[in-house]
């Protein structure tokens, strides 16, 4: 009866055994089958997305009410900018300069958000401002410290299971945004498939935590929301051209010239 | 309905309603408004952040070129422009939210070409 038993259990481990061969069509080498491993183990949010729409569901954005908890030193900074920017034209995006991080993504979706993913990083194109990021997964990240500070930081991602973990670092003091921060501030991004729409459009979602020992009295997270668009690629954003071509074409007519333009 | 539930709802009404992009404050253009403007193209620009067209217009002021502002060509081009849509020299119509203190100019909300093809659907400015 023992001997039975022994015999059923090496049985039924060969048949979990052939269970777990591959495929007759599978591929045969560890060079073919390593893309196809590496693809298949996490989700693929390439493509393009717009602002999520719902409204028997949650919104765009869940946030905390109150929004970011600024210290007194930020407030103070904040305050300044106002003073000096209010009743005025004076904006990042009048002066073609782009939000940064987070507003960069927090406010993508009316411009939409492009992802071009890759094994070893995702490209991320925000169209208004024509803004980038590129978010190096695991070995591909370098050291932070070797680059100057951005608007969009700069980002070292991993993934957790099905969610992209992003870290960014390396971000400018920023008065000029929605989101005030300093140069220390640190972001956090958990990015995500999320219910998709009734209709079955896929949903991209992130939770986002912005901390800043020096700005924020407390981490700010808030959740954004994303729903795909068909055959869509984000447009250039040309902005800084029409300041020039007034330069330029002042510079011709005080010559007495006139600039070919067609 | 708890009171907290409550307030995120309210909190994330007004997050959701929020622009995603104001380049600069729009209080002078009446949106609540719609006036039709015909004339012929002096000059355009599409353009990022924002579209610029001068129109040659004679009405009951008398014939004069104005300006106009719109929206950036990006968000224009979502909403049907094409660059073929009209060119300096035809003669087209807008649709504008006028200047609250009925100045000339205006915010462009819908172009409409010489073949009578219209795009555009601004509500706020961009």
């Amino acid at each position: 009866m023992e001997n039975m038993k022994k015999i059923s259990a090496t049985l039924a481990a060969l048949a979990l055994l052939s269970a777990c061969q591959p495929a007759t069509d599978a591929p045969t080498t560890v060079a073919d089958a390593a893309p196809a491993a590496a693809t298949a183990a996490v989700p693929d949010f390439s493509g393009a997305w717009t602002t999520y729409r719902n409204a028997a569901a949650a919104g765009a954005f869940t946030a905390p009410a109150g929004g970011p908890k600024l210290t007194a030193a930020a407030q103070a900074a904040v305050a300044d900018y106002q003073s000096v920017t209010q009743g005025t034209d004076y904006s990042p995006g009048n002066a073609c300069v782009g939000g940064g991080m987070p507003s960069s993504m927090l406010g993508s979706g009316g411009y939409p958000m492009e992802i071009i993913q890759r094994p070893e990083q995702l490209f991320v194109i925000y169209e208004a401002h024509s803004e980038m990021r590129r978010m190096f997964i695991d070995d591909e990240a370098q050291d932070p410290s070797q680059f100057f500070p951005e608007r969009n930081g700069y980002s070292r991602a991993h993934w957790e299971g099905q969610r992209l973990i992003v870290e960014t670092v390396n971000l400018k003091t920023q008065v000029d945004t929605r989101y005030p921060h300093s140069s220390q501030a640190t972001i956090r991004e958990e990015y995500y498939f999320d219910t998709p729409q009734p209709d079955g459009t896929p949903v991209l979602a992130a939770d986002l935590t912005l901390t800043d020992p020096l700005w924020l009295e407390e981490p700010f997270t808030i959740t954004k929301r994303w729903q795909a668009m068909a055959d869509y690629h984000v447009k250039s954003y040309e902005c800084a051209e029409p300041k020039w071509l007034d330069e330029l074409i002042a510079l011709y007519e005080a010559k007495g010239l006139t600039m070919v333009q067609e | 309905m708890k009171i907290s539930n409550l307030i995120a709802m309210l909190m994330l009404a007004v997050l959701a309603s929020a622009p995603a992009l104001a380049h600069h404050s729009a209080v002078q253009f009446d949106f609540q408004n719609t006036v039709l403007v015909e004339g012929k193209v002096v000059q355009v620009r599409f353009a990022n952040p924002h579209m610029h067209l001068v129109l040659a217009v004679s009405d009951a002021k008398g014939a004069r070129e104005i300006t106009f502002e719109g929206h950036s060509r990006n968000n224009m081009s979502r909403q049907g422009l094409t660059p073929n849509l009209f060119k300096v020299g035809d003669t087209i119509t807008i649709r504008i939210a006028p200047m609250r203190n009925g100045a000339d100019g205006g915010y462009v909300t819908a172009v409409r070409g010489p073949d009578g093809t219209e795009v555009g659907r601004v509500t706020a400015a961009d």
